[in-house]
């Protein structure tokens, strides 16, 4: 998904994992945000169905964007900023 | 009187909490913003981080939203708590006690002004497919631009209903994706009613004219009468295809098409966020889209004096309609408090007029019961709990519930992370079909429930144990 | 019947499988009272020698039966239960309650720190004593009560929602029907299932009941993987049913659910109908819950739901035939067992409707024991 010109993004970058595969983000940026752009759409998987779920509402109020970040399940990854060296995990089942 | 109670809290970082904000600091009062996000702006003044360059090309307002947020940032009365979200609030003897968590820490306040400014999120419809990683909101599709320049899809399809849907889709053409459908499931004739008020508010024609000036330039173009009545994914699971219906005055499903698509943004307007109020109990009314709004007099007081409430909550209508509003509601706050201040005329025929046209907006894109006809036994109707529609007509038809609380109790929808703020709404209307209620007989009490959290959002019990 | 609540439906399932024809009205829907907010609780582990150990003992069998019945339904979950303590006195009463318990057909087994760890992994490491009872259970009480109606309904029954009744009418002492807000319906027996409710239901014929409501709260955490396996409590709350204080009775109680999601209580209060959410109260819980299970810390609570469980001031429930007017008969006020007594509640009131013997005695329970109490004069405390 690239991003288009018309935004001059800035040179820095931090980088943190996913799944132990290392990803970068812009500082500012949310998790959810740096992991779409870097390809990574599907965040988590769910408890009965086993099925892959996304962001969807984007804004921390549907609660389906949901990771598990440095250890702690139930993150809103489109709400939380990503911080270099964070270690971020797709949620299996949980919520 | 302890000196936190001496000072006005606004709730709410968005365009009407930021003018509470400011004009309750500048009729005197000391003032505590409250914002749940890391910047302030809230969802319509959604931007990138200082240090990026060059976003107000996104953003057909947000000169105005950047002024205001650093009127506020520098005002020395106005203290700023960001990224702390409220789990709980009470009221008691004349005071207002919210318990919030910022940085992983419980923080407790008690005020007797309090002024709730929470605004609003994405009206979401449940259809095959809805829960396909690749569909989205609207809003979702543009914080994902404004907030953090990313474009969440190359071929979208943008659908719903709506004025909302415009600059979604003109943000998404110009950050690069092809916007392959643009769809407005009402007619644009539903305008005509409100002309006079159109012509009333120029601005908004400018507006308008500003989004088909981008939709010459990328090619796209809107398509009217239309909806997306279903999602379909690829063997990865992921979005890959979208069902479009043209659809008649009802949202019945005429004659549909597919078209490939790996972003489907789609929204039927706004749901106010009545959590907070709810908490406190306040008087709220059912609006004229079937949404829940928080009753306030012509000074923005609730039903509790000392709370005020301003912008969407009071019923949607816009950020103009908000800032107009924050405003009174800042002044009132200040006032109650002792400050000598005063609610001009002109702020009141500022407010009125916005107010008007906020009315047509709803008479212009109403969501007709038809889209019921779109699910099938295997829609999830509750993203969280995964509950297909197949369970919850079960409730309603086997196990007897009619109203969406013994439906909750006996399907789970609504019992999820979300606590029903994406499915309440419309479990209410899909309980009452089943029921074989008619919409109009569906009582506001019903409605009204479906906001009512005294859990506002999770805590950790660890937090929960350590506090006072 | 007068009752939605599990209660109700129990007693209209047993009754109609006897062949009677049953209709069951209530302001309200399905499990819109009590049943609304209670755990799903299925225990014969807080039963104390008495007659309702013996009533517990029958009924979660009974539980089982239904179960088979009417084809499930209801996430009943034969988990068993863990009660612990860590105190001397605790642990002594615990050890004397569980041989008493055994010498009455309860299976109570004394586990030392080792096997509780088996039990339950994430328990906390001070806890080295408790007594573990496979007979504990657990159901989704909304569930059971819908699903039990939905049997009586196929059965031939019946069940009207959204009518208050407003009289219940007698001849020379004997019930002839009730009227509601809409409708008046003939019968030559009524019974009243209202739970917290049963006493103005009996004053309305005419009678009395002393029930009143206990108030109640649950914490819900979000749904979490697999970390509770059996219902947990600390002995303290056996005597927290007892107590006849006003003030805030709560111990700790944990369990986890078919959903996911873990319930946490409990606590008892005498405060009338207030329904304000205290948050004090949610924060007793929450810590009592962490002393347990330590690793809840880090589980977030959801929600939280309170209730008004029914108990008469001697805490034992309320089954017969009403004192003063015949044909009416009542099942209510079992307090926080309402659950794992609805079946041989239902089972009792059956054979006594019926004229059969009952299987247990059931004088303990009847009505009648309240007659001499002077109505004008107020509830009377027992304890």
């Amino acid at each position: 998904m690239q991003v288009f010109t018309l935004l001059v993004k800035p040179n820095t970058s931090i980088t943190f994992t996913f799944n132990d595969l290392e990803v970068s983000a812009i500082p500012g940026q949310s998790v959810g945000a740096a992991l779409l752009e870097a390809g990574d759409r599907v965040l988590r998987v769910t408890r009965f169905e086993n099925k892959p779920r996304a962001m969807f509402c984007g804004i921390g109020v549907c609660f389906d964007c949901l990771v598990v970040i440095d250890g702690a399940p139930n993150q809103r990854a489109c709400i939380t900023e990503a911080k270099a060296n964070m270690v971020v995990r797709t949620q299996v089942g949980g919520a | 009187m302890k000196p936190e109670q001496v000072r006005v809290v606004v709730v709410g970082g968005g365009p009407a909490g930021l003018s509470a904000a400011l004009n309750a600091a500048l009729a005197g009062a000391s003032v505590l913003l409250i914002d749940s996000n890391s910047k302030l702006g809230g969802q319509y003044w959604r931007h990138l981080p200082e240090t990026w360059l060059e976003q107000s090309e996104l953003h057909l307002d947000l000169d105005t939203g950047l002024l205001l947020i650093s009127a506020v940032a520098n005002n020395p009365k106005i203290e700023i708590w960001s990224g702390a979200e409220i789990w709980s609030a009470t009221h008691e003897n004349g005071a207002t006690t919210l318990r919030l968590i910022t940085k992983g820490v419980e923080k407790i306040i008690t005020t007797n002004a309090l002024v709730l400014a929470t605004g609003a999120y994405d009206r979401t419809l449940p259809f095959p497919g809805w829960d396909i990683p690749g569909v989205m909101t609207p809003g979702g599709a543009q914080s994902l631009i404004k907030g953090h320049g990313v474009a969440a899809g190359k071929r979208v399809v943008v659908a719903g209903t709506g004025p909302f849907l415009l600059p979604v889709a003109a943000g998404l053409a110009q950050i690069g994706c092809e916007v392959v459908e643009l769809l407005e499931a009402n007619s644009p004739l539903r305008w005509l009613k409100s002309f006079p008020t159109l012509i009333q508010n120029l601005s908004k024609i400018g507006e308008a004219a500003h989004y088909i000036a981008i939709f010459n330039k990328f090619g796209v173009r809107p398509k009217f009468k239309r909806a997306v009545v279903a999602a379909h994914a690829n063997k990865d699971g992921e979005l890959e295809s979208v069902s479009i219906a043209k659809i008649d005055s009802n949202f019945n499903i005429k004659k549909i098409d597919r078209v490939k698509c790996d972003l489907a943004a789609i929204g039927w307007g706004f749901t106010a966020d009545t959590s907070l109020a709810g908490a406190l109990l306040l008087k709220q009314f059912v609006t004229k889209d079937e949404g829940v709004a928080v009753s306030v007099d012509e000074n923005q007081q609730s039903s509790i004096a000392g709370i005020f409430a301003a912008g969407e909550i009071t019923g949607i209508g816009g950020s103009e309609l908000s800032i107009a509003e924050g405003v009174i509601a800042g002044l009132a706050a200040a006032i109650y408090l002792g400050c000598k201040a005063e609610i001009s005329d002109d702020h009141r025929k500022t407010k009125a007029k916005k107010h008007k046209f906020a009315d047509a907006l709803i008479n212009s894109y109403p969501v007709k019961s038809g889209w019921q006809g779109w699910l099938t036994d295997e829609t999830i109707i509750c993203r969280c709990e995964e509950v297909k529609y197949s369970k919850l007509k079960f409730s309603v038809i086997e196990l007897g519930a009619t109203d969406s609380r013994t439906a909750k109790l006996l399907s789970r929808c609504g019992m999820g992370m979300c606590q029903g703020r994406i499915c309440g709404r419309f479990v209410v209307d899909l309980v009452a079909n089943e029921s074989g209620i008619s919409p109009s007989d569906i009582s506001d009490k019903e409605r009204i429930s479906v906001g009512n959290r005294p859990i506002i959002t999770p805590i950790s019990i660890e937090l929960l144990a350590n506090g006072e | 019947m007068i009752g939605a609540g599990v209660v109700g439906a129990s007693c209209a399932l047993a009754l109609t499988n006897a062949g009677l024809r049953v209709l069951i009205i209530d302001r309200g829907p399905v499990a819109s009272g009590t049943s609304g907010a209670g755990e799903g609780n299925i225990l014969v582990s807080d039963k104390e020698p008495s007659p309702e150990l013996t009533l517990a003992l029958r009924s979660r069998n009974a539980w089982f039966e239904v179960n088979e019945d009417i084809g499930g339904g209801f996430e009943l979950d034969g988990k068993g239960g863990v009660v612990i303590s860590r105190t001397e006195s605790g642990i002594a009463g615990l050890a004397k309650l569980a041989k008493a318990q055994r010498e009455n057909g309860i299976d109570a087994r004394e586990v030392n720190a080792a096997e509780l760890r088996k039990l339950e992994p994430h328990i906390s490491p001070t806890i080295e004593y408790g007594v573990y009872y496979p007979q504990d259970a657990q159901c989704q009480p909304m569930l059971a009560a819908a699903q039990m109606i939905r049997a009586v309904k196929q059965r031939g029954g019946k069940f009207i929602q959204g009518e208050n009744v407003i009289a219940i009418n007698s001849t020379n002492g004997q019930v002839t029907g009730l009227t509601t807000n809409k409708n008046a319906y003939a019968s030559p027996i009524v019974l009243n299932a209202t739970g917290t409710w049963a006493g103005d239901i009996a004053k309305l014929a005419g009678s009395y009941l002393p029930i009143a409501p206990r108030r109640g709260f649950i914490l819900v955490t979000v749904p979490a993987p697999e970390l509770i396996f059996h219902k947990v409590y600390d002995a303290d709350y056996v005597a927290n049913i007892a107590s006849g204080e006003a003030d805030l009775q709560s111990s700790a109680v944990v369990e986890g659910t078919a959903s996911g999601t873990i319930l946490i209580g409990a606590s008892r209060e005498r405060v009338g109908f207030k329904s304000e959410f205290e948050i004090p109260i949610l924060r007793q819980l929450a810590r009592q819950a962490i002393s347990v299970f330590p690793i809840l810390k880090e589980v977030q609570l959801l929600r939280a739901y309170r209730g008004f469980r029914p108990y008469a001031p001697d805490h034992l429930p309320v089954i017969g035939e009403d004192g003063n007017i015949s044909g009416l008969w009542h099942a209510a006020g079992h307090e926080g067992a309402g659950i794992v007594l609805a079946p041989a509640t239902a089972e009792l009131i059956t054979a006594e409707i019926l004229g059969k013997t009952p299987f247990m005695d059931p004088t303990p329970f009847s009505p009648k024991r309240f007659m001499n109490q002077d109505p004008s004069a107020g509830v009377h405390v027992a304890s």
